[in-house]
């Protein structure tokens, strides 16, 4: 054994960068004001508050169909609105359908849109709009836009070039080569899609429900606030029900699309 | 003559078309009742569209002097990227742990996979604003409350990935070295791990992606970050500080998934070399 074992150069590869990840981790604590004692103080007091939660107070749950009934009927709105603007953003963001210019301005406003997530979309709504669901409708019709008009300009690129130029070389114009080989193609996916974003929304809008959006999370967040541990139960459960059903519905809906291989 | 072919009536064109104008105007009439029952007025969009002009016109233009005159800014950008990176590093080690316990093929006992598994799952269906609703309380207001309860979020979203990530590994390397006489964790450690670390990696990229979404959104609970400056920036009616935190949040997020995307082909490609 001799001083080269433990020289810097045979160490480097994995010392270092664990001593940065480490370095990181520690800064990135620091920042977030992560603090141990904090940590345990907030077990007990967690623990001695979820005794305030139960038992849940039943006796508020008639109170809360309606907005639960609210928050679901905002998602089965802003999703098929959502999905029928994606179509245009799609058709124009796909390389083999759209101008360069069209689709760089459609891929641009797409990206731009996914870097917002809903809620900060609907704070300027709701500063436009004033509060109420019209504003939730709108930030989770925006937000499905931006996510399904992205997936479905992936999808058309994807389409095999021959079906297209097969449409066109019987002599189909553009929009007829839209309508009869590019939508047929990608419909089913942008189905399953929506599907998938309407679970995505259920969950989304318990969140801007809490800001003002109405529905099952505004009763959760006023609960809270107003110290009814025990109603925000009841308001936590609905919510934690809608979600694992729309879960379900949507996992077996898509299955059932996929495994049709298409619609219609 | 020709004879008659039978023609199921459902693929005749006149059929279609009619049923094809059912379907739309059945969808209409619900979207109709639903805006009816929310009572939304779709056309109050147009007639009220002044207000958006007036809001327009009070955030244009951003006031992107914000970005060097308020110090604390900065520091708010990265405070929720560093909420992001802990909550999704320490909710993904964690998923693993726990993923293993919920695994039919690593798990110690059964009722160990079954408890786990509920854990998993009532957690998944849990909105993040009631964990944070509750931590906020449990905690206090600010940043180490939103990474917690990223954390938790992200160990109910990845410990069943893993966990079907680990029942789908091929048994028969852990088999072969079990035979030789390893112990159950080193079965883990070499037959199981380098199975499923495409996959971990893979997810805990996609992870961060959502968690720095997330950790802009529970901001304006009072999580802090970017979001809480953007939550005041509302609140006092800034709206030209407003706009400018808008532009900073879709800057940062598309800047990040750039990043990541560097990372992760980065690592993909060195796995690929070390095959």
């Amino acid at each position: 054994m001799n001083l080269g074992d433990f020289s810097l150069g045979r160490y480097r590869r994995r010392v270092i960068p664990a001593a940065v990840f480490v370095a990181i981790v520690i800064g990135a604590a620091l920042l977030c004001e992560v603090s141990f004692s904090d940590f345990v103080k907030g077990i007990v007091k967690g623990l001695s508050l979820l005794t305030f939660f139960f038992p849940p107070d039943w006796a508020a749950f008639p109170e809360m169909i309606r907005p639960a009934l609210v928050t679901i009927v905002i998602c089965l709105i802003a999703t098929p609105i959502g999905a029928a603007f994606s179509i245009v953003f799609g058709l124009a963001g796909a390389r083999n359908i759209a101008p360069d210019w069209l689709r760089l301005v459609s891929r641009s406003i797409i990206a731009a849109e996914r870097g917002l997530p809903e809620i900060v979309t609907l704070l300027v709504l709701v500063a436009a709009f004033g509060l109420g669901p019209l504003a939730g409708v709108m930030a989770l019709a925006i937000g499905s836009i931006g996510m399904l008009g992205k997936l479905l300009a992936d999808a058309i690129e994807e389409i095999d070039p021959r079906i297209l130029d097969a449409t066109a070389a019987v002599g189909a114009t553009h929009w007829q080569v839209i309508r009869h080989a590019v939508l047929p193609e990608v419909l089913p996916s942008l189905v399953a899609n929506s599907i998938f974003r309407f679970e995505v929304n259920i969950r989304a809008s318990v969140l801007l429900g809490a800001v003002g959006a109405g529905g099952i999370g505004y009763e959760l967040n006023a609960a809270i606030n107003q110290l009814e541990y025990s109603r925000a139960t009841v308001a936590a459960l609905l919510s934690l029900l809608l979600v694992f059903l729309s879960e379900r519905l949507s996992d077996r809906l898509r299955s059932r699309i996929i495994g049709a291989g298409r619609l219609g | 003559m020709a004879a008659a072919v039978a023609v199921p009536s459902s693929i005749l064109p006149s059929v279609r078309f009619r049923r094809r104008i059912l379907l739309l105007a059945a969808s209409l009439a619900a979207l109709g009742a639903g805006l009816l029952y929310l009572k939304i007025d779709p056309v109050a969009i147009f007639r009220d569209f002044h207000y958006v002009v007036g809001l327009l016109d009070e955030m244009f233009p951003p006031n992107l002097r914000l970005l060097w005159v308020k110090k604390g800014l900065w520091l708010s950008v990265l405070q929720t990227v560093a909420m992001a990176f802990l909550g999704t590093l320490v909710g993904a080690s964690i998923a693993i742990v726990l993923a293993f316990l919920a695994s039919v093929n690593t798990a110690p006992s059964r009722p160990v996979r079954l408890i786990v598994r509920t854990l998993l799952a009532t957690e998944r269906c849990t909105p993040n604003i009631v964990v944070l609703l509750v931590l906020l309380v449990a905690v206090g207001i600010g940043p180490f409350a939103a990474m917690i309860s990223l954390c938790i979020g992200s160990v109910g979203m990845f410990g069943k990935l893993f966990a079907d990530a680990i029942e789908q590994v091929d048994p028969l390397p852990g088999e072969a070295i079990a035979a030789a006489g390893a112990a159950p964790l080193q079965v883990i450690r070499y037959a199981i791990l380098p199975q499923i670390a495409p996959s971990i990696v893979a997810n805990v990229f996609y992870a961060f992606d959502v968690n720095l979404r997330l950790a802009v959104t529970l901001g304006v609970f009072g999580g802090g970050g970017l979001g809480f400056e953007l939550h005041v920036a509302r609140s006092v009616l800034r709206y030209k500080d407003m706009f400018a935190c808008l532009i900073l949040v879709m800057i940062l997020i598309n800047v990040m998934e750039r990043i990541a995307d560097f990372f992760r082909r980065r690592l993909f490609l060195r796995e690929v070399e070390l095959r």
